[in-house]
């Protein structure tokens, strides 16, 4: 017997007359001290299983059938009281979104406690200790079980989630999307940490991601779910290693990695289903390139996989082979391999940007006013310079905090600069001010972060990009026209279909898009893009990389693009800036820096990414804490009290850029990593750990 | 000075300011409309010379009008509200009393409303969609947006008139001397005369505590907090606490709010039930033009409102664990 | 050229109507919010043709019986379907004739409201800074002075009539839209398409009307009907305490009429007609409103 059987599992979502198939028939089970994976892209289910499993589903889901099956009772069938007994004392759950998750008017320790004392009759001393120790097993400082949830930060807060599932030592943690939103280097600093715990009680895991990379490397099975549907499941070395369903070929073939700089991740085209009514046929036929007519007839059953724990709903898995040959070649997803080589970055400088520093002042008490203290100040950009040419993308790295948004928003004139220069098309932004600001707006546009908020909703796309035209009085006779052709350009044919759209019509996907058009209409020389993608699911996100590369590479235009997704960036920038409270720390090509990284900083960054390769074994390079308060950086180098490699010097005086590197690669550091690649585990100097932090 | 005590500070400061700004207001408007009442009065008549001289001299009318504006000020601080005009006695001799009435009228009905409207209001926005939260709301909406008046004349229509269960006007017998606070507040003819204004008072009060609290949990049941307190087992009960202890402090400013509103009475109802309190006086001073007792009443009522949103502004700043006290970062 | 400009008028016209319907369909999902929007409908049409169906004119002509005497607080009659007052005129023909002007209070003076509080707001809300404190502190202000004793106050020295009543309610009642639409500007300019605006180019004018304005409208709407419920609150007090204007028949002076006469001790037929016309209109906007609350505001939405 399994510790978790789910049987053919159904939920619908809505009100009587319109219901949403969110999970369709789901089968699986998740065996004792088992990592079990539940993957897929938004909207494939995934939460709403796991919701299913624990009773959470909001008021207006319901389970319509199946059974979860725990220890052989069926939890379906439990009281609401008998559940509770269940719950938290067998089945602990790490919610999503960290940030939310902890009772904002109830301090940490409390709500530990009650969740200790709402199921064993402990005494309040008692429960103190317990959450005390709770407190240093996850790595946080057991004096502060007193604090509220806001006096942590968001990682941090994750680890009071943590702490709390481990109170009880139960024998199943659900976790859901446990590092959706933390950086890159916390998230790995996360993911660790459950699995040391997990495997300390020897308890089972159901980790509920979006990111295969994670599922790769840290469970054992997992099903992968699209539309509601099991699409194929089983251990986690057959299934990423040798996939026999075309939606794993292309999920897995859509996911950048920092690694593969050579082959272009490939998007899977179309979008996910919509789940209106139940399916019939194969959930995924219509963005299959090996769709036939039996897939949307018939709903392929699970079939088991000779010799090997590997089960797959597909009706050609036996031309698994030949499909994963085809999958890999962008073609086959109707996708234009794009020319490599045009890539060619011209010589002429479009952005100059010199030592510019962007200080905040934060208030101060009004004696200190009075005495006429300095106030203290918030340096989010302190002496940054770099260049950026017609035709390159630099990418702009970093983890939250660390300026690179207040960077990208000073470089657009959103933020007026505190110091240094900025000089555009040959130009200083001093002169733009006295009177040509409305030149610079035409030439330098921005796209931000949230597709679902950069647009006004009250507009239509019609509106919304022919709204700088009517700004800057362009085109006043062929306005519509150049909308239509902006939005083309963008991947969004006919226009004509999207013009009289309003922003919530379209998919996320879409409505980035046409913020991107809207910024193109202008015909601008330089773009900043703000974590463009940071919300798209994985195969949107490819889409959208192709189409900043293929402008870059057609349209002349210098491009920043700022993320803190490295992979992602690695893929799309001619070269990087890694920053780091508020300095760029190393800076150089992509592939020296991703192959050779100097800065300790940027080497543990790389190191953190999650690869989607199952078989690779990565070195983590785990950091002590977290970056400091930008109010107070301490004096020398800023990642000096993180940094394993930190001697006096480095504590006394700042590095500059061209402390290690030459002209093609340079980086802020006096004892630069030596070696030429980080996973190999040479950078050996580095302290590499796997568990206390 | 630590970063709450500086926000105290400004809060005071501003409170403080618009004191004067009300006061100065008040001053003015009484003075600058036309046919102001103490030119009226000392026109009318009706007074001997030696008195319009002593009225003259007491609130500096026959000096300019910035010097009669630095006096009043000045008697505003020292709390000399002045003589009335048409009773002959010390404004807060007439005051005082009175306000005393409202209170003991307005603030037990405010706190059981309060109490009572906001566990009604946690109760139905739990169960979104029942008839009872339907029914409560639509209750409350009448109760609320019917202009207090004309709920209490139905209520004398039902309950004085027809069913003759309880009396109609003031707060006593009209034959009852009652002489000290325990025969006039603890009697059972006051209890008598007291139930029905307090009924309707607690009626008018309980459309926004229970609108207030029932959105607040409204917004706290699809949270994510719940959602884990729900999964550490916790009962339908004690998730519903959890949700009240969070949306709690929007209700309790409000409380504050209408605590300091208070003191301004529920005029229309001290009319129609006839009861002794703040706003009836009012009514009649202005009516009789008796300004220094108006002067007074209204400035006592303004700084009642400023005091105590100064109080709810503090509170929010400092039970709400999440937000600072410099109000933002 | 302009067959394209036609079309796109005819888009935004759809649009419009489109938008229009969207928001008031929340009216026939909800029960409430459809009776009270009923009502609604009612009052308008009293008040637009009230004073003309009315079978008596409501202060000059007496009620009188088949024998020419007239009747004094007579209870409901085929003559006076609801009764007489204490003076013998027809309660019927008051009340037929006091909606106009509740309803010319209730709406201008809700406009008024409304108004003024969406361009405060918005303006205070937009600009920040010392704007912003000067506005805020002028609401805070309003606050503190007691609305009904002030009024009370002005309406002594002021001959009170219709307008000069509904300017004064206004003066006082802005400060509650402009408080929550500041807040929603507030929020409405975090929003990334405004700093995208800003980023192509637009000036503050553009900005606020066309990006930031449009997407606190639904609130605007929304307390402008509150106006329209606390004018008519307002007004009904007022005349009730007898500071009304003395030269029209409204709901609040004949309530004041009854009580100050006396006769609400048996003349029931004189005081339910207004009390229930006040109380089923001010209601009936509430219960819209709210309705429309439950709309757009996505906190309170269905999850």
């Amino acid at each position: 017997m399994s510790l978790l059987e789910i049987e053919d599992l159904t939920v619908t979502y809505g009100t009587d007359d319109v219901r949403v198939h969110a999970v369709n028939g789901v089968s699986f089970d998740v065996e004792k001290g088992v990592n079990y994976g539940l993957a897929g892209e938004s909207g494939s289910g995934k939460s709403t299983a796991a919701e299913a499993i624990l009773g959470l589903l909001p008021g207006n889901g319901r389970v319509d059938g199946g059974s979860v099956r725990f220890k052989g009772q069926d939890l379906l069938e439990l009281s609401a009281e008998e559940r509770r007994d269940v719950l938290w004392e067998e089945i602990a759950y790490i919610p999503q979104s960290a940030m939310d998750a902890l009772d904002p008017v109830m301090t940490c320790g409390a709500q530990i406690r009650q969740a200790i004392q709402k199921h064993r009759n402990v005494t309040d001393a008692k429960a103190r200790e317990r959450i005390r120790e709770l407190f240093d097993i996850v790595g946080l400082d057991p004096d502060r079980i007193n604090e509220y949830p806001h006096e942590f930060s968001g990682g941090m807060r994750q680890r009071v989630t943590i702490a709390m599932a481990l109170a009880l030592e139960p024998d199943l943690i659900v976790a859901d999307e446990p590092t959706t939103g933390l950086d890159v280097v916390v998230q790995d600093k996360i993911i660790d940490q459950i699995l040391d715990i997990q495997e300390r009680i020897d308890s089972s895991l159901l980790l509920i991601t979006h990111e295969i990379g994670v599922i790769a490397e840290t469970c054992d099975e997992l099903s992968i779910l699209y539309g509601g549907t099991v699409m194929e499941q089983g251990s986690v070395d057959n299934v990423l290693v040798n996939p026999t369903h075309p939606y794993t070929m292309g999920l897995k073939n859509s996911f950048p990695e920092v690694e593969q700089l050579s082959d272009d991740p490939v998007a899977i085209p179309g979008s996910p289903p919509s789940l209106g009514a139940p399916p019939t046929g194969c959930v995924f036929a219509d963005r299959c390139p090996f769709e036939t007519e039996e897939c949307t007839a018939e709903t392929p059953p699970t079939v088991d996989l000779p010799n090997r724990n590997h089960r797959s709903a597909c009706h050609h898995t036996e031309q698994a082979a030949q499909m994963r040959r085809d999958a890999a070649d962008p073609e086959t997803w109707g996708v234009d391999p794009s020319d490599e080589d045009a890539s060619a970055t011209s010589d002429e400088e479009i952005l100059r940007v010199d030592d510019l520093q962007k200080w905040y002042t934060t208030s101060q008490p009004l004696l200190d006013q009075l005495r006429g203290e300095d106030p203290p100040k918030v340096k989010a950009v302190d002496g940054v310079s770099f260049s950026l040419h017609h035709s390159e993308i630099l990418g702009v790295a970093g983890e939250s905090g660390c300026g690179k948004s207040t960077l990208g928003e000073t470089v657009a004139m959103l933020e007026e600069p505190t110091g240094g220069d900025i000089v555009f098309d040959g130009k200083s932004v001093e002169e733009y001010k006295r009177g040509g600001m409305k030149e610079f707006r035409r030439n330098a546009q921005i796209i931000f972060q949230d597709p679902f908020d950069s647009l006004n909703p009250r507009q239509t796309v019609r509106q919304l990009v022919t709204e700088p035209l009517r700004i800057h009085g362009i085109a006043e006779d062929r306005q519509e026209e150049k909308a239509a052709e902006t939005l083309e350009r963008v991947g969004l044919t006919p226009a004509e279909e999207f013009l009289d759209d309003y922003p919530h019509e379209l998919s996320g996907g879409q409505r980035q898009r046409v913020a991107i058009a809207r910024a193109l209409v202008l015909d601008p020389d330089f773009l900043v893009c703000d974590e463009p993608a940071s919300m798209l699911d994985v195969s949107l996100k490819v889409n959208l990389l192709n189409l900043l590369r293929d402008l870059a590479d057609e349209s002349d235009i210098g491009i920043i693009y700022i993320s803190h997704d490295l992979a992602s960036l690695s893929q799309v920038s001619d070269r990087l800036a890694i920053m780091y409270l508020g300095r760029i720390v190393e800076l150089g090509e992509t592939a020296r820096i991703v192959d050779d990284p100097k800065h300790p900083y940027t080497s543990a960054l790389l190191s953190a990414a999650p690869e989607k390769d199952p078989t690779s074994d990565r070195e983590r390079v785990l950091l002590d804490g977290e970056p400091p308060d930008p109010v107070d950086i301490p004096n020398g180098c800023a990642f000096a009290p993180r940094c394993p490699e930190a001697s006096a010097e480095c504590r006394e005086t700042e590095p500059t850029l061209d402390e290690a590197g030459d002209d093609a690669h340079s980086a802020a550091c006096y004892f630069p990593v030596d070696g030429t690649s980080h996973d190999t585990g040479e950078s050996g100097s580095l302290s590499s750990t796997t568990a206390d932090d | 000075m630590s970063q709450f005590q500086r926000f105290l500070a400004k809060r005071i400061a501003i409170a403080a300011g618009l004191t004067l700004v009300a006061v100065s207001v008040i001053f003015f408007t009484l003075r600058l409309l036309p046919g102001s009442p103490f030119t009226q009065l000392v026109a009318s008549g009706n007074l001997s010379e030696q008195q319009v001289n002593d009225i003259m001299a007491l609130y500096g009318l026959n000096q300019p009008l910035l010097d009669q504006y630095v006096i009043y000020l000045k008697n505003l601080v020292t709390f000399q509200f002045g003589y009335s005009i048409r009773q002959s006695r010390p404004v807060w001799e007439i005051l005082g009393p009175k306000l005393f009435n409202t209170l003991i009228l307005l603030v037990p009905a405010l706190v059981t409303t309060a109490v009572l409207s906001t566990l009604l209001g946690m109760y139905a926005g739990w169960n979104r969609g029942s008839w009872l939260e339907t029914g409560s709301i639509v209750t409350t909406t009448f109760l609320r947006s019917t202009p207090v008046f004309i709920t209490a004349l139905l209520v004398i229509i039902v309950f004085s008139y027809n069913l003759e269960l309880f009396p109609a006007f003031g707060m006593r017998e009209i034959t009852a001397s009652p002489s000290g606070f325990t025969d006039t507040y603890l009697s059972l003819d006051f209890a008598y005369h007291y139930i029905l204004p307090f009924t309707v008072a607690v009626l008018y009060y309980s459309g926004d505590f229970l609108l207030l609290a029932r959105n607040g949990i409204i917004e706290k049941k699809g949270s994510e907090f719940l959602k884990l307190h729900r999964a550490k087992g916790l009962t339908e009960t004690e998730q519903l606490m959890r949700a009240g202890r969070n949306s709690l402090l929007p209700v309790l400013t409000y409380f504050a709010l209408r605590l300091g509103m208070i003191f301004q009475g529920l005029i229309l109802l001290e009319v129609v039930f006839g009861w002794p309190g703040i706003g009836r006086q009012l009514v009649t001073s202005i009516s009789q033009q008796d300004f220094p007792v108006v002067q007074a009443a209204v400035f006592l009522m303004a700084l009642a409102v400023i005091v105590m949103n100064l109080v709810a502004d503090v509170m929010s700043a400092y039970f709400d664990p999440s937000v600072s006290a410099g109000g933002g970062s | 050229m302009s067959t394209e400009s036609a079309d796109s008028i005819r888009t935004r016209a759809r649009s419009t109507v489109d938008w229009l319907v969207s928001h008031v369909q929340f009216v026939t999902t909800d029960t409430p919010a459809l009776a009270g929007f009923t009502i609604l409908v009612g009052f308008v049409f009293l008040g637009l043709f009230g004073p003309v169906i009315a079978p008596y004119d409501p202060i000059r002509a007496s009620v009188q019986n088949a024998q020419g005497t007239i009747l004094r607080l007579h209870p409901p009659t085929l003559r006076a379907p609801f009764g007489t007052t204490a003076y013998g005129k027809d309660v019927f023909s008051q009340f037929l004739a006091g909606a106009r002007p509740t309803l010319i209070v209730g709406l201008v003076g809700g406009v008024a409201t409304g108004g003024i509080g969406f361009l405060v707001g918005l303006v205070s809300g937009y600009f920040g800074g010392w704007v912003d404190e000067t506005l805020m502190r002028l609401t805070d202000l309003t606050f503190s002075l007691p609305f009904m004793p002030m009024a009370l106050l002005l309406l002594t020295f002021i001959q009170p009539n219709i307008w000069i009543i509904t300017l004064i309610i206004a003066a006082f009642l802005w400060k509650m839209p402009a408080r929550v639409i500041r807040s929603e500007v507030l929020s409405a300019s975090e929003r990334t398409f405004v700093k995208s605006a800003r980023a192509s180019g637009a000036g503050h004018l553009r900005t606020m009307f066309v990006h930031v304005a449009p997407n606190v409208l639904p609130i605007a709407f929304l307390y402008t009907a509150y106006g329209v419920a606390w004018s008519i609150a307002a007004q009904a007090s007022l005349a009730f305490l007898g500071f009304g204007d003395p030269t029209t028949t409204s709901w609040g002076r004949m309530l004041r009429q009854v009580f100050a006469s006396g006769s609400i001790r048996v003349a029931w037929w004189w005081v339910i007609p207004p009390a229930l016309g006040i109380a089923a209109v001010t209601t009936s906007v509430f219960l819209v409103g709210r309705a429309y609350e439950e709309v757009i505001n996505p906190e309170i939405d269905d999850q």
